[in-house]
């Protein structure tokens, strides 16, 4: 019992750690709190929907963060770069405007019943680990929050890209007057931290069904999770993730009616004992 | 300064004036449960669009004061642990004093992150009552069982249209123009310094802690008293006037209607539902049209429409309002 409870600790926190790691990003370059990334997450997901019921569910997995890429691309171009020298709240206002308009584009379109994917034929099994038969497809969610998690560092730590990405985030404009074209890599970045948010809708949508909610449920998840960690930091976002995905599961089964509560409960004293977040030094 | 405050006497009797106009020539009742609901989310606004007037805070939680007065008032009620009147006063007492408190901790968050933080803490009390059947009636809500008179009027005649109407407006021009006096005072001068740079208030030996977390306690004890309108409107609260997408609606009226003005935010509030009511079929698309909306006054009018509003009657009166705001040199406005 206690195994199955801490496996599905580590899937949603899997599923966390792909949602936090493109709100980082975004933030980390952009010094955006994207309102409207739990919206991206439900888009790709009911995205993933429609293509995967017209082809199948490894064709959904690639193209609908492929969408959600050009979409984050054109996001940054048309909205956060015009917007880069105002106040960072206003920015955020708009990521909300973003977010009503997002909302009622889903509902419009796919209507505001639950939908669910089939997970694939070939993970639709389940597996014995120490004794316990797990599901296949969770294991999958495992394995590709540990893929986004290992791949940002190394790519952030080693590529010459991740360098002027972190080099940017510390000091745009340093970078740029360096030769870096920051207005190219924030794009590129928030399109990656789009594709992140829609990879993790279409991720989700085989073992979380589609409704009108989800979004509001995950975003609010993923916040506390960014606020726990450090606002922009990617390593602190991963602790956090974990250990509210660990949270959320084991609370869910030894105090019920108290558990929704943690997470905040948390991250309140977390606030208290350290104002910006586990691994955050900026503000 | 003498000046000043009679002309916010002047304002507020004429306010009331206009109010009593409006209860009297209007009689479809429609429009009047209409305008009240206007008027209740009016000072809601006004509640969050202090905070962000003040303290250049925004919150994403309010919803919590705003349901959460509601609740507390059916507890009470329900538990006959005290007469309503009290109960009322008992609720804005708890509210400032808890607000006050919470705020010490969370003021000092920065920027964004707080705005994140009162998300949080507001849909942790959502989660709570719509889990909490047994006390707060879970996701059905739960009904207020008003008592047969308050301040010995019939709850019956305060129940009709146009008395809530006035009732709602008195309330919303006295918090106002309370708001006023209390802003125009050495309390509003240390906010807007602490507002301004904060660093450089404690140098000149303000302590910014107190006065930061005071707006927000008073922040939340004016949106307590629009959740105790909407309480006695509507004798209902459910977990709904507790959920983020209210606060989120809340902030929208703020900005629409520009908080830079006191008036501002209300001015947003009656424009949202006299917006939404007239949009009539189109309604079921409200979340998108005021998404645009919303986008468009940012990016096109940051000071909302109150700015436009001053903008197209006070044009030449503007560089003296100008020096009579503090020092803007070092200010981070806000939307600029």
């Amino acid at each position: 019992m206690l195994a199955i409870n801490l496996f599905n600790g580590l899937v949603y926190g899997a599923l966390l750690i792909v949602m936090c790691s493109g709100l980082a990003l975004i933030y980390g370059l952009r010094r955006v709190v994207n309102f409207a990334h739990g919206s991206l997450y439900m888009l790709g997901a009911y995205l993933g929907y429609s293509i995967a019921s017209h082809s199948n569910f490894w064709v959904a997995l690639v193209a609908a963060p492929a969408l959600m890429a050009v979409f984050g691309i054109l996001l940054d171009r048309y909205g956060f770069r015009l917007l880069q020298d105002r106040d960072p709240l206003s920015v955020v206002l708009v990521t909300f405007g973003l977010l009503l308009i997002i909302e009622d584009f889903v509902q419009t379109v796919w209507g505001k019943s639950n939908l669910s994917v089939a997970a694939p034929e070939l993970l639709n099994t389940s597996v014995e680990i120490f004794g316990t038969q797990l599901p296949a497809y969770r294991i999958g969610v495992i394995a590709v929050g540990a893929m986004v998690a290992l791949g940002l560092s190394l790519w952030l730590r080693f590529s010459k890209i991740g360098l002027f990405v972190r080099a940017a985030s510390t000091d745009p404009t340093t970078t740029a007057m360096q030769g870096v074209n920051t207005d190219v890599l924030s794009a590129g970045v928030v399109g990656l931290g789009c594709a992140l948010a829609g990879l993790a809708g279409v991720v989700a949508a085989p073992f979380l069904s589609l409704s009108p909610s989800m979004s509001a449920d995950v975003i609010i998840d993923s916040f506390v999770v960014v606020v726990i960690g450090g606002l922009g930091s990617l390593i602190g976002a991963f602790i956090a993730a974990m250990a509210l995905g660990m949270v959320q599961a084991l609370g869910a089964v030894y105090i019920p009616d108290f558990a929704a509560v943690l997470p905040f409960v948390i991250m309140v004293f977390i606030l208290i004992w350290k104002p910006s977040g586990l691994a955050g030094s900026r503000t | 300064m003498t000046s000043s405050i009679s002309r916010i006497g002047l304002n507020t009797v004429a306010a009331l004036a206009i109010g009593g106009v409006v209860a009297a020539t209007v009689t479809s009742n429609t429009a009047l449960s209409l305008l009240t609901q206007a008027i209740i989310y009016a000072v809601f606004a006004s509640g969050v669009g202090l905070l962000l007037r003040q303290n250049g805070m925004a919150s994403f939680g309010h919803a919590l004061f705003f349901g959460g007065s509601g609740y507390a008032m059916g507890m009470i009620l329900q538990a006959k642990a005290m007469p309503a009147e009290a109960a009322l006063l008992f609720t804005l007492a708890a509210i400032a004093v808890l607000a006050f408190l919470v705020g010490l901790v969370i003021v000092r968050v920065p920027g964004v992150a707080f705005g994140m933080l009162t998300l949080a803490i507001g849909q942790m009390f959502f989660l709570t009552a719509s889990k909490a059947r047994g006390i707060t009636g879970g996701a059905d809500g739960m009904n207020i069982d008003w008592p047969s008179t308050l301040f010995g009027v019939p709850i019956s005649a305060i129940l009709k249209p146009a008395s809530m109407f006035l009732l709602c407006w008195v309330a919303m021009v006295v918090v106002m123009g309370l708001l006023a006096l209390l802003l125009r005072s050495r309390f509003g001068s240390i906010t807007e310094a602490v507002r301004d740079n904060e660093e450089r208030a404690r140098f000149i030996g303000i302590r910014t802690l107190v006065p930061r977390a005071a707006i927000y306690a008073l922040s939340a004890t004016v949106t307590g008293v629009a959740g105790l309108l909407s309480a006695l409107n509507t004798s209902f609260v459910s977990p709904e006037n507790l959920h983020w997408s209210l606060s989120g609606v809340a902030l929208m009226m703020v900005v629409v209607g520009g908080y830079k003005a006191l008036w501002g935010p209300a001015i947003g509030a009656v424009v949202y539902f006299l917006a939404k009511d007239i949009l009539g079929d189109y309604a079921n698309h409200w979340m998108a049209i005021f998404g645009v909306a919303l986008i468009t006054v940012i990016v096109f009018s940051p000071t909302g429409i109150a700015g436009a509003l001053k903008r197209l009657f006070l044009g030449k009166k503007k560089p003296a309002m100008q020096s009579a705001a503090p020092a803007t040199a070092h200010s981070t406005e806000v939307f600029q």
